[in-house]
């Protein structure tokens, strides 16, 4: 069996191994890039240990490790090699203008994991990780001591959070509402007089104006004095280079002591952060707090889509397999579609933002919106436009697996409806199509998974770094076609991109990518099950 | 799903047998039969119609692109709209007249010289006079010439009898009355001031207010050209430097750095003027056949290219250029040279929006050219009365023309597109500030006289670029994996592997996009060297690796299925890839010498950015690689099997079976798998906007990034305002996207259906 090296270039088994070595590297880059995100995605959720280090100079850096590395050349050309160094998120951004820092290890005298440091979640500039001097209340003393204040400010802090939400309710639904309220009144005005220009106002209407300028005065001053109560206490505290800083309660979210949590309470509390990511808002330009309105405009978006995509998909399958005469026209149409599905996706966007908006659009716009001119109402981007461009540009994987899924079913079938006297509506509704269901749901999958991955598209005709407000929401008509909305893939190359501060919006970047990913390779997933099983039903029943 | 196939059972024939009750037949319900035979017609009706409706919107995609495209490139149209007595006296001087309009063409001005009414205003549809009182310090003047200052806004100087000037200017300010516009005119005049010695009568003036006062150029019956700095209070200077040729035409430009002044002999003099300074003359050019007087002159909106008439009717346009690459000494040079007149050039009025310019001649036609795209767009000719003054309207979109006979006669001018034509999007384009023709790709910039420049070269050379590096990356890749997949491997691990791969076909580009930009980048340029080294090393470690599994006893290697050589390999590589990022730092003093960078640049002459055409080759090559792999791999496993077992049962190895029947039997496939895959990465965007720096740059350097095509798309769409030339543009680019990757995908479909159909009949 032994052969020398020659023979084994005339066999050319080397060459079946360079073959291998092919789908070795495509399998290590698709695991490779998985396991990419998921370690730094999932990653994000644990809270680790604040370290401590103290510096041959005296100085203290304390804050989580993030990292170690060979200084690399570019830095210290001179350096020996093979020196380490450490970088730390040092947060206090609002102390020392940085979130990260590098520590060289031979700079460090020492290192410790304080049990009584804690780690402040703030609502502005990141994390804070100091002790705590004292906890005031207006001008009075309330704690001194770290201790002390730790048992203070607790229960502080949970208030502070329940007028938050108070804040939060009145600032975005009730005064949101009075002023969609003001906004439709000033437009109904607006419409009269414009019908007719001459006829005065009504004092009906101006009594509702004033009417709901009265009730955004009481809400506003409402809010200031809950505003008030939410500056009220505030807390001292002392990092580890003996630097203060006040901070108003109301600025923090939450308040942990890392190093005194046991596994335990560490996993409770990534759950929880989990859960905040998936359902709260966005804080600080996007690049903290929770992902939802993405998750919640992606999904959205997608149903929309749906909705828009299948009657037309099947209705053109149907044809091109059922009732079109087979013939070289039908191919071509055939081919057509199939290629529809490779036009790049910004194609689509670019005659999404001519057609939809700025043809259909401005059409609309200037029909029933006449008073809100110029500003656009369906003019502009929304999630209708968006959506409908998403369906133009995933009817092709439609109609493609569905006329696969009617090509499966067996003629027998249709020729036994039909023998026993169905119409072919009825052979359709019955038969064909229940029996091609499979194939119908898998493009309906595969489309919705290319629609939720897709950004190009939507960066034209619609979506938005942060909305204002949910396209589906409690004020009439609720279902605002007309909003712009947010998108998990476009919230990732706008906060990876776009932010002024990308080193520490990268967490950010890769739970929402986690996210997109998981659903994406799901409804893949899914769609190969059902293909799969669509093959096994039919596979022998041709004969 | 369950109850669905029950369902389908139920209605099959064998189903029917074993029921005790007879089928009911339709025959028995008439009514019913009508009613389903109604509703069978419908729904045809119905499916028909959706069946068409997709059909027709993939057409209606594309007309509605095309018709998006179109008038960028439709020829411009001009139609005589007026035409009225100037009631003008004749045989004033010819430069005593002069025309303009306001900026919604509804009123036209008439300025004259003598002692009276010297600027009359009519209404440019109905040609009806408008009385507007004159100034009382003109108004008792005698003017013998009048000289409109370039630049924005309706400036002029007249010039008295005894060589004073009256700074004159006129506006138009709009306002509403019961809902219809109504222009009014104001005339304002400035303080006026000595432009020569009050012995000489002016023939010619120039004048221009800048910042540090009015300038004035005044050419006199005794033959002389004086020049007065304003501000300075000075008085005036004779300018000699030209010699004893007769001037015949002079300008400042809108900044006062120079006067231009041409000569009946056809030369131009170039004075540069500085505060303070006695002017010196810079530069004598012959733009004209000698002989040729320069009858008109003429600056573009920006000061840069001086459009110049000839007495033989010749137009060109000249600019300032730098004599060699690092010189700051300008010379002036032709760039463009424009259809030329039957006749002598009378008059020309450069557009305040672009660098069009409209020219008279003396037979009365009037031609509309655009510079920066050498084109004469438009010729409309006029009755042979020459043309004595012209002016283009603000807008551009009309022009008004004085005639010898007093007549003025009004154009509408329809070119909303002049900067595009073929032409200007695909060749070198010469533009101001350029040493030579370029193709640029520059659609916006913050300064006001920006001209925005439409070279599509640099993004579909950027398209090319990234689609090289794209496919260099995805296609050995693919293929090695996809032949082995297909011929190597065992059918259960295939079943496994194949979906696995192909689902990185799924995966949403901005992920990619996001990691290339994020984490291949800024890791990519700390282990460059280690990269170059695994280039060498793993293909080695393959190799190694496949030489020591011979010497690997029999009993083990036998009891491997096919396909195990893929999962042997995984840790290879891995080791390989480990072992080479470890020696990153003496890799990079071994080859380059302690810096790559630096060492590139030395000796390459390359500049390394972090986002580059390797970042991008790198993402989209994986995001090509499933769409490759997957088609090539169905082309090798559609060739028949007993074609394959015949080879083998010849005594061909499995390599000979691989290279000379199944990689030519399944050519076409592969290559129908490539050209999708090129088409995929030709319209990707999502990879490259976020993996490169996006600069419209030509260059093949895999260390420098690009733009492509769809990323500018991207960038600039939003940007672009609604059915102006930028947003047609990229409509345009689009379009050519579109109907690229349909023809590639279509061609490379009908390669994969004859192929198929080919291997049906065995």
């Amino acid at each position: 069996m032994r052969t020398p090296f020659k023979q084994m270039l005339a066999t050319g088994n080397v060459f079946i191994w360079g073959c291998a070595a092919g789908v070795s590297l495509s399998l290590l880059m698709v695991f490779g890039l998985l396991l990419l995100i998921m370690i730094n995605g999932l990653g994000y959720f644990w809270i680790s240990d604040i370290v401590d280090l103290t510096l041959k100079d005296g100085q203290h850096v304390m804050g989580q490790l993030a990292g170690r590395e060979v200084i690399p050349r570019t830095i210290t050309p001179d350096r020996p090699e093979g020196k380490s160094r450490v970088r730390v998120k040092i947060g206090n951004r609002d102390l020392s203008g940085l979130d990260f820092k590098w520590v060289n290890d031979d700079q460090i005298v020492s290192q410790a994991y304080p049990a009584d440091v804690v780690l402040l979640e703030r609502r502005e500039w990141g994390n804070m990780y100091a002790r705590i001097q004292a906890v005031y209340s207006g001008e009075k003393l309330l704690a001194e001591g770290n201790e002390a204040g730790w048992t203070a400010l607790g229960p502080l802090i949970s208030s502070a959070d329940d007028l938050h939400r108070q804040i939060k309710q009145i600032e975005q639904f009730e005064i949101g509402a009075i002023n969609a309220d003001i906004e439709r009144l000033r437009l109904k005005i607006r419409a009269i007089e414009m019908e007719h220009p001459a006829s005065p106002v009504s004092s009906e209407m101006k009594a509702q104006v004033a009417d709901t300028e009265t009730r955004y005065r009481e809400k506003t001053a409402e809010l200031e004095t809950l505003r008030a109560r939410f500056d009220e206490y505030s807390v001292v505290m002392v990092d580890a280079n003996g630097r203060e800083k006040q901070i108003a309660v109301g600025q923090i979210v939450r308040a942990l002591r890392p190093n005194e949590m046991g596994v335990w309470q560490k996993s409770w509390i990534y759950l929880v952060n989990v859960w905040a990511a998936l359902s709260t808002e966005p804080r600080e330009a996007n690049t903290e707090g929770g992902i939802f309105p993405a998750i919640f405009g992606t999904v959205l978006m997608v149903i929309i889509m749906s909705l828009a995509v299948v009657p037309f998909g099947v209705l053109a399958a149907l044809y091109l397999r059922e009732y079109a005469r087979q013939g070289a026209m039908v191919r071509l149409v055939r081919i057509a579609v199939n290629n529809l599905a490779g036009v790049p996706s910004i194609v689509f966007g670019v005659f999404g933002l001519g057609f939809f908006i700025y043809a259909i659009g401005g059409t609309l716009d200037t029909l029933f919106y006449p008073e809100r001119l110029p500003t656009p109402t369906f003019g502009t981007g929304g999630i209708l436009w968006a959506s409908l461009t998403l369906a133009l540009l995933t009817v092709p994987v439609v109609i493609v697996s569905t006329e696969e899924g009617l090509a499966a079913v067996p003629r027998e079938f249709r020729e036994g409806s039909l023998a026993l006297g169905a119409t072919k509506l009825e052979t359709m509704l019955k038969v064909v199509i229940p029996s091609a269901l499979p194939g119908i749901l898998t493009g309906l999958i595969l489309a919705m998974a290319r629609a939720a991955g897709e950004v190009a598209p939507l960066m034209l005709t619609g979506v938005v770094k942060l909305a204002p407000a949910l396209p589906l929401d409690g004020s009439w008509p609720f279902f605002h076609f007309d909003r712009k909305f947010m998108h998990l893939g476009f919230h990732i190359y706008d906060v990876g991109f776009q932010s002024p501060n990308v080193e520490a919006a990268k967490p950010m970047v890769y739970i929402t990518t986690l996210v997109l990913i998981t659903v994406v390779i799901l409804l893949n997933l899914t769609a190969i099950v059902l293909r799969n099983h669509l093959r096994k039903k039919y596979a022998g029943s041709v004969l | 799903m369950n109850s669905d196939s029950d369902h389908v059972l139920d209605l099959s024939p064998s189903g029917g047998a074993y029921d005790d009750t007879p089928p009911q037949l339709p025959l028995k319900r008439s009514t019913s039969a009508l009613r389903r035979r109604a509703f069978d017609r419908l729904a045809q009706i119905i499916v028909t119609l959706g069946g068409a409706a997709v059909i027709l919107s993939i057409i209606g995609m594309f007309v509605f692109l095309v018709k998006e495209v179109v008038p960028l490139f439709l020829s411009p149209h001009g139609t005589q709209s007026g035409h009225f007595a100037g009631d003008l006296d004749r045989g004033e001087p010819s430069q005593s007249s002069l025309v303009g309009l306001d900026e919604y063409q509804e009123i036209i001005y008439l300025l004259s010289g003598g002692a009276e009414r010297q600027i009359r205003f009519f209404n440019a549809q109905s040609g009806a006079p408008i009385a507007v009182e004159l100034p009382a310090g003109l108004a008792d003047a005698y003017i013998v010439s009048i000289a409109r200052a370039a630049g924005s806004g309706h400036r002029f100087a007249f010039a008295t009898k005894d060589g004073r000037l009256i700074p004159v200017t006129i506006e138009f300010t709009s306002g509403f009355d019961q809902g219809e516009r109504r222009i009014t005119p104001t005339i304002t005049i400035g303080s006026p001031m000595q432009a020569t010695p009050a012995t000489e009568r002016i023939l010619r003036l120039a004048y221009q207010p800048t910042d540090q006062g009015p300038l004035t150029a005044a050419l006199t019956d005794q033959g002389r050209l004086w020049y007065t700095a304003g501000a300075l209070g000075s008085s005036p200077v004779a300018l000699t430097n030209h010699g004893n040729e007769s001037v015949t035409s002079f300008i400042f430009d809108s900044r006062g750095e120079t006067l231009s002044v041409g000569t009946v002999g056809g030369k131009l003099y170039r004075y540069e003027l500085r505060e303070g300074v006695q002017p010196s003359l810079s530069e004598t050019i012959p733009v004209a056949p000698a002989g040729t007087a320069v009858t008109a002159l003429s600056y573009l909106i920006g000061d840069r290219s001086l459009v110049i008439g000839s007495g033989a009717g010749e137009v060109s346009v000249w600019m300032p250029v730098r004599e060699a690459q690092e010189s700051s000494v300008t010379r002036f040079r032709l760039i463009h040279r424009l259809d030329t007149h039957p006749a002598s050039v009378t008059g020309i009025s450069p557009s305040l929006r672009n660098k069009g310019f409209i020219t008279g001649d003396a037979q009365g036609n009037l031609f509309v050219h655009y510079a920066t795209s050498s084109q004469t767009v438009l010729k409309l000719s006029g009755d042979g009365q020459a043309i004595r003054a012209l002016a283009f309207s603000p807008k551009a979109d009309g022009a008004v023309i004085l005639s010898d006979q007093g007549e003025l006669r009004t154009y509408a001018i329809r070119n909303p597109h002049p900067e595009t034509t073929v032409a200007t999007l695909l060749a070198p384009v010469w533009y101001e500030g350029y040493d030579r023709p370029e193709h640029v790709w520059q659609s916006s910039s913050g300064a006001d006289d920006f001209e925005a420049k439409f070279g599509l070269m640099p993004l579909i050379f950027g398209t090319l670029k990234g689609t090289f590096y794209a496919m260099l990356v995805a296609v050995p890749l693919a293929l090695l994996g996809a032949i082995y997949t297909a011929m190597f491997m065992a059918p259960h691990l295939r079943a496994k592997i194949k979906p696995t791969i192909e689902i990185m076909a799924a995966l949403p580009t901005v992920i990619l996009g996001f990691l290339a930009g994020l984490w291949i980048a800024p890791m990519l340029e700390r282990i460059f060297p280690a990269m170059v080294a695994m280039m060498i090393a793993v293909p080695a470690g393959v190799i190694v690796t496949s030489v020591l599994w011979q010497y690997f006893p029999a009993t083990v290697t036998r009891r491997l299925r096919p396909g195990m050589e893929a999962f042997i390999l995984i840790p290879v590589i891995i080791g390989v890839v480990w072992a080479c990022l470890a020696l990153n730092q003496p890799v990079e003093s071994l080859l380059f010498g302690g810096s790559y960078k630096t060492w590139f640049a030395t000796h390459w002459g390359l500049r390394y950015d972090q986002r580059n055409a390797l970042v991008v080759g790198f993402a989209m090559g994986f995001a090509i690689v499933p769409i490759i792999y997957s088609i090539s791999e169905e082309a090798l496993t559609n060739v028949p099997r007993h074609l394959i077992a015949g080879s083998l049962a010849l005594g061909a190895t499995r390599w000979q079976t691989l290279v000379k029947l199944v990689l030519v039997s399944a050519s076409p496939g592969i290559f129908s798998a490539l050209m999708i895959g090129f088409g995929r990465a030709i319209g990707e965007t999502m990879i490259v906007l976020m993996a490169t720096g996006n600069t419209p740059i030509m260059e093949w350097s895999v260390f420098n990034g690009f733009r492509t095509l769809s990323a500018n798309i991207a960038v600039e769409i939003p940007e672009a305002p609604h059915g102006g030339t930028l947003y047609r543009t990229l409509f345009l680019a689009a379009l050519v996207l579109f109907a690229f990757t349909f023809l590639i995908n279509t061609v490379a479909e009908m390669i994969r259906q004859r192929l198929r159909t080919k291997y049906s009949q065995y």
